[in-house]
């Protein structure tokens, strides 16, 4: 994709299948824009990531695709359905899974009913009334644990596990999910070095057969997962590219105040 | 011995002690045991909503007193004292009104189902639940939570309190319903201070346990764990959380006028008084005393604190600070065991089993038993 012109209203080079569209998605708190005006195309299997300093509304965009706020303005495409309003629930009936950046898990459950809780896909109260628990876990949770190395600590309890494999537990969840989107909010954030190698490796192998967006703050991360990039600033979208045209681009370099912020960081 | 057998054998010895019981007790006691084991059952209702999904109603008398009131209505047309329309009315009728129950006082028409028993009790059960779906609609829909939820239906109980004191010509206004006729289903009639309405109760309070036991244990009672932890994950889950809640809280209405109608066969009354506060805020006293988040604690847990309240309120010196021992019961369970007495049994096997496996893998919970 080619590095497209500032300010939010850029004309945009279309992605040959977008499974995820925003167009001219704005909230607004008080008066105050958090988000302006952004216009997203993601395409069916991308790895997108999402950067820009404290308060540039990168969370806020998060929000907003998973129902968790409003939009002011504006519209939510995924494939041909808009889901701007629909609920946090039917959006993610829909297919979208979203990590937060503090773990939030069931705590007071094991790690394998926290599993089975997302792994569930008939979530009616009426369809659930003789429903009942297996003891262990079926194929698909077995997978997600393996996948994410807690195939080990299946039956401890979720307040027991490390702020690491917290983080690993929600994403088991939202894997757990099947969703065709998988939302990430600074995945990385707290995990030691191998742990974050890890989760590059991650996220590099769920690109594909889901679509993965993800935020990021520390660029290393960013260039070791290196696909497109978007660069939102002060709640609008700066610039979109591939790291190395991010890190040239004078406009970013600019919001940065200095490229140093920026590929140093 | 595991946790798990353990509260089998707790939930076995239990309902044994309690087949045998009325063997040993004159016809006072069977009664007073009988009308306990009815707020056991309440209790249950309580344990359900507030111990698995968090909410914490303080409005319960309400849909305990509405199912009282169904029963009492139906009882009251069974009386051969009150036909053709119940004597309350007469006392409270115009002078020159129909003696019929279409216009005998405003709105008397509406006793008339109850003439038939069955109507009375299936009542018993859907008004509460119908009411509670209302007001749990208004709540959740709005994403009402915590301590706002205990507010309202704390509120609604007292209107409807107040509705059935202000509603005197309808009602029975203060005195409630209290000449009512046994209840009879197919002939048998159940005898208040003996066994039969001892077993109606006894067994009432076991196929509830059993069949919240089935759900809670299922795939609800596990989602309905999941929202009480953190309410949003189970929204980013794809869960309609207030859908959960709003059908946890119809059940536990439904219970509490189950047992709000078993009230009324084994005290032969019902008065607006079941709708007070302070009643609402004592059932939630026996749950959390016995322990909220287990079925069979909060039942032992109203046998308890009403035993010890009726042996208080024969002592001339404990029979008037009975509340403030009740309100500090609560304040030192709140604080202290927060789980009650069941907490109490499953931490002594959590502890046991920890220091068995030496301090590694704890056992899966299995919460609620």
């Amino acid at each position: 994709m080619l590095m497209t012109a500032i300010d939010g209203k850029q004309a945009f080079e279309p992605v040959a299948s977008p499974i995820l569209r925003t167009r001219n998605l704005t909230v607004r708190f008080d008066e105050f824009p958090a988000v302006r005006d952004v216009n997203l195309d993601i395409a069916d299997g991308e790895l997108r990531v999402v950067i820009g300093a404290n308060g540039a509304g990168k969370s806020t965009l998060l929000d907003l695709l998973c129902g968790k706020t409003l939009p002011s303005e504006g519209e939510i495409w995924l494939r041909d359905k808009n889901i701007a309003g629909i609920g946090e629930a039917a959006i993610a009936r829909s297919g979208i899974g979203r990590k937060f950046q503090t773990p939030t898990v069931f705590k007071d459950m094991t790690v394998l009913e926290n599993l089975q809780v997302a792994s569930n896909r008939r979530v009616r109260v009426f369809e659930n009334l003789f429903e009942r628990i297996a003891g262990k876990a079926n194929e698909r949770e077995a997978a997600v644990a393996e996948r994410t190395g807690l195939q080990d600590s299946l039956n401890r309890r979720a307040s027991e596990l490390s702020h690491g494999q917290l983080q690993w537990l929600e994403l088991a969840m939202v894997l757990s999910q099947e969703p065709k989107i998988i939302l990430l909010d600074e995945p990385a954030a707290g995990m030691t070095a191998a742990e974050t190698d890890k989760t590059a490796g991650l996220l590099l192998d769920l690109a594909g057969d889901h679509t993965v967006l993800v935020i990021e703050h520390d660029m290393a991360f960013v260039r070791q997962i290196c696909r497109t990039i978007t660069v939102m600033h002060q709640g609008s979208v700066l610039a979109e590219g591939t790291a190395e045209e991010i890190e040239h681009n004078p406009a970013v370099i600019e919001a940065y105040l200095g490229s140093a912020t920026l590929s140093h960081a | 011995m595991t946790y798990r057998s353990a509260s089998l054998v707790a939930y076995v010895a239990f309902f044994v002690l309690l087949m045998v019981l009325p063997f040993f007790l004159n016809s006072f006691w069977t009664n007073r045991m009988a009308t306990y084991l009815v707020y056991s059952i309440c209790a249950l209702g309580i344990a359900m909503s507030w111990g698995y999904a968090g909410i914490l109603s303080l409005g319960q008398g309400l849909f305990f007193g509405m199912g009282a009131y169904m029963l009492a209505m139906s009882l009251t047309l069974a009386d051969p004292g009150n036909n053709p329309v119940p004597e309350l009315m007469l006392l409270n009728m115009e002078p020159d009104a129909v003696r019929d129950l279409c216009c005998v006082t405003t709105g008397s028409f509406l006793w008339i189902p109850f003439r038939w028993v069955t109507v009375g009790i299936l009542a018993g059960i859907v008004v509460p639940c119908i009411l509670a779906a209302l007001i749990g609609y208004v709540m959740f829909k709005r994403r009402t939570t915590g301590v706002y939820v205990s507010i309202i239906t704390l509120a609604f109980a007292l209107i409807g309190q107040l509705l059935i004191i202000n509603n005197q010509p309808l009602t029975g206004g203060f005195n409630g319903l209290a000449s009512l006729a046994a209840l009879e289903i197919a002939g048998f009639e159940f005898d208040p201070y003996g066994p039969s309405v001892y077993y109606l109760v006894m067994f009432t309070l076991l196929v509830v346990m059993l069949l919240a036991r089935y759900l809670l244990s299922g795939r609800v009672g596990q989602v309905l764990k999941a929202i009480r932890e953190d309410e949003a994950r189970a929204r980013y889950l794809g869960y309609d959380v207030e859908n959960y809640k709003l059908f946890i809280f119809c059940v536990s209405a439904g219970v509490a006028g189950l047992a709000g109608m078993l009230f009324t066969v084994t005290s032969e009354f019902a008065a607006p008084s079941l709708m007070a506060t302070s009643f609402s805020i004592s059932m939630v006293i026996w749950a959390a005393t016995g322990g909220r988040a287990s079925l069979l604690g909060a039942c032992i847990g109203a046998l308890i604190v009403n035993f010890i309240g009726s042996l208080a309120s024969e002592s001339a010196t404990f029979q008037p600070v009975w509340p403030i021992i009740l309100g500090a019961l609560f304040v030192f369970v709140v604080l202290v065991m927060p789980n009650g007495i069941a907490g109490l049994f499953k931490d002594f096997f959590d502890r046991r089993s920890a220091s068995a496996n030496d301090g590694h893998a704890v056992p899966a919970t299995a919460e609620g038993s």
